[in-house]
């Protein structure tokens, strides 16, 4: 999806219609397997499994407490397939672009900055981490609870220093509050379809499921 | 003692990385600009990445390791004694001959990125290795940092040493030049006959060069002696 206006709209549709109900939830995952190439990218994310597997923790305990496990196993499952998925087609720029056009040049500006660098920094974290690793296998070290204080602070010390360069960068180039961005989107046919489908999505997951499977005996 | 890249490639969405190559004993300088894949080879030929096509083969190399731009990277030690440790070496000479003689019981994070890299390639240059890469090595180091991680270099040379750089200045003493071009490992051979076919040579050199002159090797002493011929 290109345009984050409408990524944005299907996120928030999706993630309520999931919320709403189980049928919500199947018709949101629905969606998801619309984009197959985006999907097959989150399935081979390790965070995300790692996550899955704590949401599988406690669906399980709240089964086995007599509460509604399966149903919150589907609902948090899909939500956390929804955001991964749209973390995963976050383009540099994009986020600013759209909190300008949200919020306008002064509080636009400062949101979608702060979200742009969070988001840089994901990405980085992800990036140092992987060299640590590295580093530490030519080290001769294998991961493990020992060596999790070492590359924690590592990755916050990293992270503190990158943040200071940055900070150093935006008050170098005068930056107080807001500023000056264009917002450019590029819309396709497909954005448009994907986005009525989102929203379509959350209309249905109002309805009983019988009205719209037609099970009723 | 050799490590071959077979039609080795790498795919990164458009960008591509193509290396058909093999590394013998001695220093192998890799030049090329920022964002030519010089990192990606190191990765790859220390088999941290795993190329998309091809192979990366080792042959009789028993010890190998990988030194990445960035020193931070590699601590997982509270102290430069502890840091030291972990690289299997004695940590007074370490400190001693990274210049910080009796601060072993220093922060590695309080010392500057320079006083770090010359420390972490310290630890490194005072164990044999087979196969030793360098990533860019002469990143965040003052002259006189240089200087001496040339001098280490040229002491190992008894191994495969892989030194990538885009260092404009300061070399080591080289045996064979590489140039990564847009992705792209191209061999120029041995020195000094490689140095009239370096497309992205130093400055220096490429003023030696346009006067017909070519240094006997890419050392600051090399550079000055063929100056000095230059002006005979």
């Amino acid at each position: 999806m290109q345009d984050a206006r409408i990524r944005l709209i299907s996120l928030i549709s999706l993630s309520i219609a999931t919320f709403l109900s189980v049928p919500g939830a199947v018709l949101s995952l629905v969606w998801l397997l619309l984009s197959p190439g985006t999907l097959k990218e989150t399935m081979r994310s390790a965070a995300f499994w790692v996550i899955l597997l704590f949401v599988t923790i406690i669906a399980t305990a709240t089964q086995m407490s007599g509460n509604e496990g399966i149903s919150y196993f589907i609902r948090t499952g899909v939500i956390i397939l929804l955001a991964f998925s749209v973390y995963r087609e976050w383009h540099p720029g994009e986020y600013l672009d759209l909190s300008v056009w949200l919020f306008g040049k002064k509080y636009g500006f400062d949101i979608g900055l702060a979200v742009e660098m969070s988001i840089q920094g994901l990405h980085e974290t992800s990036r140092e981490f992987s060299r640590i690793r590295s580093a530490l296998s030519l080290k001769g070290l294998q991961p493990g609870i020992r060596l999790i204080p070492a590359v924690g602070f590592l990755l916050i010390h990293t992270r503190l220093m990158r943040a200071r360069d940055q900070a150093d960068l935006l008050a170098t180039r005068g930056y107080r509050a807001g500023g000056s961005c264009c917002p450019v989107f590029r819309t396709t046919n497909r954005d448009i379809i994907m986005g009525i489908l989102a929203i379509l999505v959350v209309f249905l997951s109002f309805m009983p499921v019988r009205d719209i499977f037609i099970l009723q005996m | 003692m050799k490590l071959s890249l077979s039609s080795v490639e790498w795919n990164a969405g458009s960008w591509k990385f193509h290396a058909d190559a093999s590394f013998t004993p001695g220093v192998h300088l890799v030049s090329g600009r920022v964002g030519s894949g010089k990192t990606t080879l190191a990765l790859l030929s220390a088999r941290l990445l795993q190329p998309h096509a091809g192979a990366v083969e080792y042959e009789d190399i028993r010890s190998y390791t990988l030194s990445f731009q960035y020193p931070e990277y590699h601590i997982t030690g509270s102290t430069l004694h502890e840091e030291a440790e972990s690289y299997g070496v004695d940590p007074s000479a370490a400190c001693a001959r990274a210049g910080l003689a009796g601060r072993g019981h220093e922060d590695p994070f309080r010392l500057s990125r320079g006083e770090l890299k010359l420390f972490q390639l310290s630890c490194l240059f005072m164990r044999r290795w087979d196969l030793l890469i360098l990533d860019e090595p002469f990143s965040a180091l003052d002259c006189r940092g240089k200087l001496a991680v040339c001098r280490s270099i040229g002491e190992n040379r008894s191994g495969i040493v892989l030194v990538s750089t885009h260092e404009q200045h300061i070399l080591p003493k080289t045996d064979y030049l590489w140039e990564m071009r847009t992705g792209d490992l191209i061999f120029r051979g041995p020195l000094p006959e490689a140095i009239t076919a370096w497309e992205s040579a130093p400055g220096p050199i490429r003023m030696l060069r346009g006067q017909g002159v070519i240094p006997a090797n890419l050392t600051r002493d090399d550079i000055l002696e063929a100056e000095c011929r230059m002006h005979e």
